[in-house]
């Protein structure tokens, strides 16, 4: 794997410096310097027609609404999204340190990295950080999702979801995905899931972002306000 | 009372008095600690004991080790056609599975029911405690005790022993004249009305469930498969609960025990299909 460990001395980036001012080992935890405070909803499955991720689009710092506008699902390139939770920063940086070093194999090898080898390298990377990622795309084998944790974990699987809003998807995520959903019907679910998590989960909420990840590439559905979910179902029930 | 001077028979206080004649006696009155008077307040706490400090060394790491067990998940939601309360049914203590065959409805009368979430004992001892108090109640009185009332007379117990270890969540249901009606009482004394409550740590995977298929005309059986598909996909996420889902419907003319389905053989049922 051409993605270099982040124990490397020629690392480009400078270890982070611990508490006594000395670099840590590779293998020593750091602690925080201040307790993050993060909340999210995303997930991601796997059906018949590829990978679809969703998330909701609330960042919060405690007991404020950071930015109600966050893009949690950031494409790494043409065929593999991330989805992200845990600490914002932390995961931008490793995002884009992931996609640099993707396209840099690309460049030398005339082809894409499969998910799996994108998801070692990605855990391999992410020393000190806390979240976790969600990686979608279908390779050459087919489509793929990894789960990465900022603790090392890296597992394979064909549903996850991440972050606090994550029970009440999960549940929402058991009833209705099956392999052989339509992509209307996936994008349904994942919406719901996303919605029912925003509506009971504090830290999530805002809008929701919909990819889905075909052998084509991904695509983007419209950002939509949950808000107006809130009211057409209050419409509905007639409340 | 008229038929204890006929009788000739002396109250369990005259006779402590008696063998005691000590001025604490009321402290130690064990078979009604508790009546609820709003003159004077009393605590069936024995003397020189702090409860939360106690409690504070029996959580220690390395320490002895008493896991309060909150694994658990219960749901109640009022509709046209009265309440549905579905429990799960697995006792934890820590990782060791104590029981997946708990009951943690408790039927406080033919009209009443209360959920038991957090300590086992806690929510035994106060809901029996309350039942005890519902039946005094309906004989003084001469009517059924209502529902926010009854919530009322746990949350004020809750009340007098806060921050002192208790640890209960519970819904009490019922139908009383106003209709149909549920209650959430905590041991911290909060007690809130509401369409629709879950508790424990199974909730979160209880309310996505719930809220997705909720509608208040929903008919009898609709209401019946949606209480138990959210225990069946919270048991299905959370290891601390399980077991089987008690169902019980509260009617106008009382509650009824609809069922007590396997949680396995429900999520087969459920996602067949799946990969």
């Amino acid at each position: 794997v051409l993605i270099r460990p982040a124990s490397s001395q020629e690392s480009v980036l400078q270890p982070p410096c611990g508490p006594a001012g000395l670099p840590p080992a590779a293998s020593q935890t750091v602690p925080l310097p201040f307790p993050m405070s993060h909340g999210t909803t995303t997930l991601a499955f796997l059906f018949q027609g590829g990978v679809l991720a969703a998330a909701d689009t609330r960042s919060s710092c405690s007991g404020l609404v950071a930015c109600p506008a966050s893009q949690k699902i950031r494409p790494i390139h043409s065929h593999l999204v991330g989805t992200t939770s845990g600490t914002s920063a932390d995961c931008a940086l490793w995002k884009r340190i992931l996609s640099r070093e993707l396209r840099l194999y690309q460049l030398r090898h005339g082809r894409r990295l499969s998910t799996s080898g994108a998801g070692g390298g990605a855990s391999a990377d992410l020393g000190g950080t806390s979240g976790g990622l969600q990686k979608a795309s279908p390779s050459s084998s087919g489509p793929g999702l990894w789960y990465v944790c900022s603790d090392g974990t890296r597992l394979r699987g064909s549903l996850f979801s991440v972050g606090s809003g994550s029970p009440y998807a999960y549940s929402i995520l058991d009833q209705g995905v099956r392999w052989g959903l339509t992509v209307e019907e996936a994008t349904s679910v994942a919406r719901e899931a996303v919605y029912r998590a925003a509506h009971r989960d504090a830290w999530s909420g805002n809008c929701v972002d919909v990819y889905h990840v075909t052998s084509k590439g991904w695509t983007r559905r419209k950002r939509e306000d949950l808000k107006e979910e809130y009211y057409r179902e209050k419409g509905r029930q007639g409340r | 009372m008229a038929l204890f001077q006929v009788s000739g028979l002396k109250s369990y206080a005259e006779l402590r008095e008696q063998i005691l004649p000590a001025r604490q006696t009321h402290l130690f009155d064990r078979t009604n600690h508790y009546n609820f008077g709003t003159k004077t307040q009393e605590f069936a706490v024995p003397l020189g004991v702090d409860p939360s400090g106690f409690l504070g060394t029996c959580s220690r790491d390395g320490g002895v080790s008493i896991d309060l067990n909150h694994g658990t998940t219960t749901l109640a939601f009022k509709f046209r056609h009265g309440v549905i309360v579905a429990v799960d049914s697995r006792a934890s203590a820590g990782r060791y599975l104590a029981s997946n065959d708990v009951n943690k409805v408790i039927e406080i009368n033919p009209y009443l029911l209360g959920t038991m979430s957090g300590s086992a004992a806690d929510c035994q001892y106060w809901e029996r405690l309350l039942a005890k108090e519902c039946r005094l109640y309906r004989l003084r009185s001469n009517h059924r005790i209502s529902v926010a009332d009854a919530s009322k007379l746990l949350c004020n117990m809750m009340l007098g022993y806060r921050g002192m270890g208790l640890s209960m969540g519970s819904m009490i249901c019922g139908w009383d004249k106003e209709g149909p009606g549920l209650y959430y009482v905590d041991d911290r004394g909060t007690r809130l009305s509401g369409r629709m409550f879950s508790t424990g740590c199974g909730s979160s995977y209880a309310y996505g469930v719930v809220d997705s298929g909720y509608r208040e005309d929903m008919a009898v059986e609709e209401a019946y498969e949606l209480g138990r598909r959210g225990i069946a996909h919270a048991t299905h996420r959370d290891a601390y609960s399980g077991g089987a889902v008690n169902m019980y419907h509260m009617q106008q003319d009382g509650w009824i025990k609809v069922c007590k389905d396997d949680v396995s053989e429900l999520i087969h049922r459920y996602r067949k299909g799946m990969f």
